[in-house]
């Protein structure tokens, strides 16, 4: 095989060819965690694609013996209408990429095999659900509208091509422009066998970090949704639950997420970010990747990783950039009771506001003479500019961090909080979950984690955090400078600096 | 200037009436550089509409002219009405198609204007860096020239659509000159007018947002 690879603990291209997704999944294999079984299209079919606009010579070929060998291993067929195997195809480059297309689940249903799932598994709806969603995914990302047809093999080869071509968007070249990512690097293509989140009450998906990402605090932090698939989990459009309801709804599940997390983090020396699915009670990791943590929550992970003797002083002062300390000094909320979050959405523009909740532009407006309003809005309009600009902050139920309201609350410097999955916007009232705020009721946010919480709690910048004022201890030991009226990122700044002198001289 | 005889021309009154659904509560001057018309001639069809109670001005530090619930009601049912009139239905829907392709990649060129991602640290953009600042204006220079295309059938079939057109080129032009608050943060600015011109196309199919 030349343009394809396994799956497999023994795969050693680096992750220019894999892609990273594909990259970090052999990795999890070679730590013996479960991983859907598959294969990759490495990136330089998707360059012979966009050089010739067709797939290369050989690739079918090989893609055919690939979904036999996948067949093999998984004792099902592709497409058949016994003991059908169905697949999942990922879009995978080095980094990931806006306008690309990201996911095809379920791939391979044809009219027979769901017949085939739905008779195996004695649960129609669910086979009939999942055939829908790979009908619409498939046609959403091929866009010259073309019949899909009814056979796997068809199906693979233009969810592929598919892939391929999304390189090419404009958002995507305009992304990798302004990115200073080289346009010719190309996509990989994950191909692996479905494991089912939407098939049984035991059965979901779900993200997890192996610490609190806004903290840094040593406990696994993440959501999941029961009965649904991943995209549902990551498009943040169904109320998802907290990570450790798992604990109790299948703890063997749970068990499972607490080793793996364990076991990667003990093999990356640093916090992790998972994506998993588990089907009929069995846990499957989908994704792995580093925690990418910033601010407050990357100088506690360092700090604590040396306290735990993972990793020494001096790692944990480089693992940290000067650049995170320029953050430390935008509040942040502190000290929470999980009871007083109303909700959690993504953090849009940094900084907390505290106000009385006003659901309409003009009513705002009217309170915001009476001292601090936060507008909370199902989306926003130009109609809500005005109230927009009386408000202290924003929150709105739908969007991300490039949404219309996102980028008028960054123009205005207004803490904002976007795209809180399962908050309802009603007259004078807003409801999220299972708690109703009624209008004039004080609620305060945090534009930096996205948290939005009851009533007025402590306010404190990072500068304070205790763990920080450490790290910066540890830096002027290196350094040797204990002159005052150094900022932060300086102080951290200047023990990179004699680090890096270090280790440059034998 | 030619126009093409088929061009549908929106009255001043519903013009006025329109822009404030598409702005949002604004100023006089910022009414009538969204409609494209003289001030005095704005201000009398404002009047004219507070007078049948359409819209409103309120005073103070984020009043303005604003419409009504009425006003709201009025403008869906004209807007509706001069669609179909004119015709105009498909063209405008395939011109929202289009903007839906658009959209995302304008917010993406909007969030990198604002800030950078740097150590996986996203941070304000000082705009200290001219190079960065240039790359982002090119990459917005040429999805407006997409955008551009994507609405030439709107802008062929309806006056009031070119207003956009004139009001984006003028705030990309602002930008690339140096007045960097045209991109995301001028009430002028190609996001401002892009926001404007989003809401426009859902009002006047009547979509909810």
């Amino acid at each position: 095989m030349s343009w394809i690879h396994p799956l497999s603990p023994e795969t050693a291209e680096p992750a220019d060819v894999l892609g990273g997704k594909a990259h970090g999944l052999a990795a999890l294999r070679r730590l013996g965690l479960s991983v859907p079984p598959g294969f990759v299209i490495g990136t330089e079919a998707c360059r012979a694609f966009l050089r010739q606009g067709r797939l290369p010579d050989g690739l079918e070929d090989e893609l055919a013996a690939a979904v036999a060998e996948l067949e093999a291993t998984t004792r099902r067929t592709f497409g058949g209408p016994e003991w059908p195997l169905a697949v999942s195809v990922r879009s995978g480059g080095s980094v990931s990429m806006p306008g690309m297309m990201a996911t095809i689940l379920n791939l391979g249903l044809t009219v027979e095999a769901t017949a085939g799932l739905a008779a195996e598994t004695g649960e129609p709806r669910f086979a009939g659900d999942s055939r829908r969603r790979f009908l619409a995914s498939l046609a959403a990302a091929t866009t010259d509208g073309g019949p899909i047809p009814d056979d796997a093999m068809g199906q693979l080869r233009l969810a592929v091509a598919a892939v391929f071509r999304s390189w090419d968007t404009p958002r995507a070249t305009t992304y990798r422009e302004l990115q200073g990512i080289p346009h010719d690097l190309g996509t990989a293509v994950t191909v692996q066998a479905m494991v089912f989140g939407n098939r049984d009450d035991h059965s979901g998906a779900g993200v997890a970090f192996s610490r609190n990402p806004s903290t840094g605090a040593r406990v696994p932090f993440g959501e999941v949704l029961f009965g649904r698939q991943g995209d549902d989990v990551v498009s943040g459009g169904s109320l998802t639950r907290p990570l450790d309801d798992l604990a109790d709804r299948e703890p063997a599940v749970w068990a499972g997420l607490l080793e793996a997390s364990r076991r990667i983090e003990e093999h990356d020396r640093d916090a992790c970010y998972l994506e998993f699915t588990f089907e009929a009670g069995e846990l499957w990791l989908l994704q792995a990747r580093p925690g990418r943590f910033v601010g407050a929550a990357a100088v506690r992970v360092a700090v604590d990783l040396a306290d735990e003797g993972v990793i020494g002083r001096d790692e944990a002062l480089l693992r940290v950039s000067p650049r995170h300390l320029e953050l430390v000094r935008i509040p942040r909320v502190v000290g929470v009771d999980e009871a007083d979050v109303l909700a959690r959405g993504l953090g849009a523009c940094p900084g907390v506001a505290v106000g009385r909740v006003a659901t309409t532009a003009d009513r705002a407006v009217r309170m915001a003479a009476d001292g601090p309003v936060i507008l909370v809005r199902p989306a926003t309009s130009p109609l809500d500019l005005h109230g927009l600009a009386a408000a202290a902050g924003v929150v709105t139920a739908r969007g991300g961090p490039a949404s219309h309201a996102a980028v008028v609350a960054r123009a205005m410097g207004k803490p904002a909080v976007v795209g809180v999955a399962g908050l309802t916007v009603a007259d004078a009232s807003a409801r999220a979950g299972a708690r109703t705020v009624q209008e004039g009721a004080t609620v305060a946010i945090d534009g930096t984690g996205g948290e939005v919480v009851m009533g007025t709690p402590r306010v404190e910048t990072t500068a304070a955090d205790p763990h920080l004022r450490r790290l910066l201890e540890w830096a002027d030991e290196v350094s040797g400078d204990n002159s005052t009226g150094r900022d932060e990122a300086a102080r951290l700044g200047a023990a990179h600096a004699v680090l890096r002198r270090g280790a440059s001289i034998p | 200037m030619t126009r093409p005889a088929s061009a549908h021309a929106t009255s001043a009154d519903l013009l006025a009436l329109h822009t404030l659904r598409c702005i949002g509560f604004a100023s006089l001057e910022r009414v009538a550089a969204a409609a494209g018309l003289p001030e005095p001639e704005v201000e009398s069809e404002l009047i004219d509409l507070g007078v049948a109670g359409l819209v409103t001005r309120i005073a103070g530090e984020f009043g303005g002219w604003g419409l009504t619930e009425a006003g709201r009601a009025a403008d869906a049912q004209r807007i509706t009405g001069e669609l179909e009139t004119a015709g105009t239905r498909t063209v405008v829907a395939e011109a929202y198609d289009g903007f839906l392709v658009l959209n995302p990649e304008l917010l993406d060129l909007c969030g990198a204007w604002q800030t950078r991602t740097v150590d996986g640290v996203v941070t304000a953009n000082d705009h200290a860096d001219p190079t960065y600042d240039a790359r982002v204006l090119d990459r917005l220079a040429d999805l407006d020239r997409r955008a551009e295309v994507a609405c030439a059938g709107l802008f062929a079939a309806m006056l009031r659509f070119r207003r956009y057109r004139v009001r984006l080129g003028d705030a990309l032009a602002r930008a690339r000159s140096g007045a960097l608050a045209y991109v995301t943060d001028s009430t002028a600015s190609y996001h401002a007018v892009w926001f404007q011109l989003h809401e426009d196309l859902l009002a006047t199919l009547g979509i909810p947002r």
